[in-house]
């Protein structure tokens, strides 16, 4: 009796020393996720001016009405999505590629993995930055256009022309992002086993069989993974808009992230950019959700 | 030693807290806080030897500034903007000129007049006083000015043919214009030259640098009592005048990517620039240049140019109004605007500032042409509640219409008024909504 006594006081101790443990993580959670997104969906719900908080004027849910009918909203919105269906397998598989270039063993592997992982250690400002003088329409300036016009093509307005622009960062990012999603599928092909590759080419299986029939299914996990944290990561694209063409040429890279911000703080409509973000969230959620069921059901 | 340990913290927990809770003595100095834009090493060495100056000789009112990045574009007034929904305002901060409005109308800032009397207002250039004023009141107050005029490279305009001496000989009375402008950028259009540099940035930039074309057309970009756009900044007047300017970069005279000091780097042959340029070029510059005043719409001659800077307000957190105003009374004196004018390389607002040595290089040649411009000709920015949404919707249409004339190499009027309704549309969206009565 006196054992069961002194096991149930560990268990509680231990019940007490997990929730000690987990209690940073859960109150700045709380702190600045949680309550932040509480006051995004109340604050929706209110004629907001940034610069007038006392004038603050319930309005109920005008702002959804308003956003419903807002080209503005609708166009980035559309922008948002293109970006993310066009980066997020683009980025996935030059990852890939990248992961099984340098999977394999050689000398100097180590300062490939270096280089392809080293944008993501750059900040994606300075990046941004460096990418608007490479893209410059003029090739007295531009790089990329200099060397097409060495070669005899006509210069391309790459961030100011709206068929071009959002391609172009779409270019840039699937570069910058593809080293860290490289570094997870390289941890993913370290975790499949030699002897299936070996018993599968004593049997005369291809390298690209192998690849599909071993690789593949072997990295399933981290597919999805990656997939997904992409996908999030696409979906709340700023930095590059913001830097490089302000949201323009004629909308053409105005992502809804970006709206959020000019509404909020070049406008001041804070009840009208919470009622966007509020928007964002559920599109968001949803979209993880279905990716996950359409995951769910591949396996 | 346990114990001993836990003793200590408690004595040290129970002493830091004492020391918080010890109630604000009546002699206590009042403490001011400053945010301005991060500066050149020359302006934040002078603020560092002028507060230090002043709180020796005032112990009673202890200042101290906080230089915030002003990056490009509007990252400092968001940084404001976020200061004010977190309660987080400083006791003084700076404002560029158009703001004022915005942020006085929002009662963000308070009213200066009990510090400045009309008198001391007189020794102003009146571009700031009216800069600076909102609904009768003055709001803020700077020691400097601005100004945009026609800067060119002398060595490369000889060689492309054109006329410098003409140049050089012009006068505020018989300025160039937008013909001659648009003809000088044809002539000197190369393949490793661009006649002109016409886009200051992709913010506030665009409605400073460009606004003097509209009102020599004939149309300002809002009625001068700030409530309307609609027939102003989409009149057929400012359709023509972003007509003229989208055409500069549809043949390929103006870049629609200008790179960062185009003209210092001999990559354009003129340039719309600030005052502020003057400095960089003199010490910059391996070419021979020459500046001449803003140009003028061929049909009306009408000779206006920019104006505007950054001045000082004193916010509504601000628990020591008094003490505010006193420290600006002070930072505005001859000396200290001369100074500080002199050390930002741009014209100050003091008309006395200029009989200080500091300023003797306003006299002649290209600072006194300035001068000229801001006595004279300079008109500033809609004073309107409504402006960030205005310059913001206003830049990001320019963008578009340049974009669109760089991609297809020709202007389309349908589109540029299109744009600029745009631009009406959200400003009168905003006014009614937040500030019309």
């Amino acid at each position: 009796m006196a054992k069961t006594k002194k096991l149930t006081g560990r268990k509680r101790d231990e019940r007490v020393a997990a929730y000690v443990f987990v209690a940073p993580a859960v109150i700045l959670l709380i702190a600045f996720l949680v309550v932040p997104m509480i006051y995004t969906v109340y604050f929706s719900g209110f004629k907001y001016q940034i610069m007038r908080p006392d004038a603050i004027e319930f309005i109920g849910l005008e702002n959804y009405q308003k956003l419903f009918s807002d080209k503005n909203f609708w166009m980035a919105l559309k922008n948002t999505v293109y970006f993310t269906v066009i980066v997020v397998p683009c980025q996935c598989a030059l990852a890939l590629g990248l992961a099984l270039l340098v999977s394999k063993k050689f000398r100097g592997v180590a300062i490939f993995r270096t280089m392809y992982f080293s944008p993501q250690l750059t900040s994606m400002v300075v990046i941004s930055v460096l990418w608007s003088v490479l893209y410059n329409a003029n090739p007295n300036t531009g790089l990329i256009n200099s060397l097409l016009v060495s070669l005899g093509f006509d210069p391309i307005s790459f961030l100011n022309d709206a068929d071009t622009a959002m391609n172009s960062i779409i270019f840039m990012s699937a570069w910058q992002g593809a080293g860290y999603q490289m570094m997870i599928f390289l941890a993913g092909l370290q975790g499949i086993p030699r002897d299936q590759y070996e018993a599968a080419s004593v049997d005369g299986a291809t390298k690209f069989k192998q690849f599909l029939y071993i690789t593949l299914p072997g990295l399933k996990g981290t597919i999805k993974y990656v997939i997904m944290i992409t996908m999030i990561q696409a979906m709340k694209l700023f930095t590059q808009p913001y830097i490089m063409t302000q949201g323009g040429p004629k909308n053409s890279t105005k992502t809804l992230v970006y709206y959020i911000y000019t509404q909020g703080f070049q406008k001041g409509n804070f009840g009208y950019a919470c009622s966007i973000a509020a928007v964002f969230f559920v599109i968001v959620v949803c979209m993880s959700m279905a990716m996950k069921k359409i995951t769910a059901a591949t396996d | 030693m346990k114990k001993a340990v836990s003793m200590a913290m408690a004595v040290t927990v129970a002493l830091s807290t004492a020391a918080t809770t010890v109630p604000v003595m009546a002699d206590d100095p009042v403490e001011l806080t400053i945010w301005s834009p991060t500066d050149t090493e020359a302006i934040e060495a002078w603020w560092e030897e002028k507060l230090a100056e002043w709180n020796e000789a005032n112990p009673d009112i202890q200042v101290s500034r906080e230089a915030i990045d002003r990056s490009d574009s509007y990252a400092y007034d968001n940084k404001i903007a976020t200061a004010v929904t977190s309660s987080d305002l400083p006791d003084i901060f700076y404002v560029d000129g158009p703001q004022v409005s915005y942020y006085a109308a929002n009662g963000i800032t308070v009213p200066l007049d009990d510090y400045f009397s009309e008198d001391d207002l007189a020794d102003f250039v009146d571009s700031a006083v009216a800069q600076n004023t909102y609904d009768g009141s003055l709001y803020a107050i700077g020691a400097t000015e601005s100004s945009v005029a026609f800067y060119y490279n002398k060595d490369y305009l000889t060689e492309c043919g054109v006329d410098v001496e003409d140049l050089d000989s012009r006068t505020i009375d018989n300025p160039i214009t937008w013909s001659e402008f648009a003809e000088i950028a044809e002539k000197c259009t190369t393949d490793d030259y661009v006649g002109a540099h016409i886009i200051m940035d992709h913010g506030e930039g665009l409605p400073y640098a460009l606004e003097p074309m509209y009102l020599s057309a004939g149309k300002d970009y809002i009625s001068e009592d700030g409530t309307t756009a609609d027939g102003y900044v989409n009149s057929e007047e400012a359709v023509e005048t972003t007509s003229y300017l989208a055409d500069m970069i549809a043949k390929g005279y103006a870049n629609v990517e200008p790179i960062t000091d185009e003209f210092l780097n001999g990559a354009c042959a003129t340039m719309l620039g600030g005052s502020w340029e003057i400095a960089t070029l003199e010490a910059n510059a391996d070419f021979e240049w020459g500046i001449t005043y803003y140009p003028v719409n061929d049909d009306t001659s009408e000779a206006v140019s920019p104006c505007g800077d950054w001045s000082a307000a004193i916010s509504k957190d601000c628990e020591n109004v008094d003490a505010a105003g006193q420290f600006l009374q002070w930072l505005m004196n001859t000396e200290n605007v001369a100074t500080y004018a002199a050390a930002i390389a741009k014209p100050a607002t003091r008309t006395s500032a200029y009989e200080e040595e500091a300023m003797a290089d306003y006299q002649e040649g290209s600072r006194a042409l300035i001068k000229e411009q801001l006595e004279n000709t300079a008109v500033p920015r809609p004073r309107t509640p409504s402006y960030a949404t205005f310059s913001s919707a206003y830049a990001e249409a320019m963008s578009n219409i340049f974009s669109d004339a760089a991609s297809n190499g020709e202007v389309d009027n349908d589109y540029i008024q299109s744009e600029l309704d745009t631009v009406s549309d959200t400003f009168t969206e905003d006014y009614e909504t937040y500030y019309a009565e």
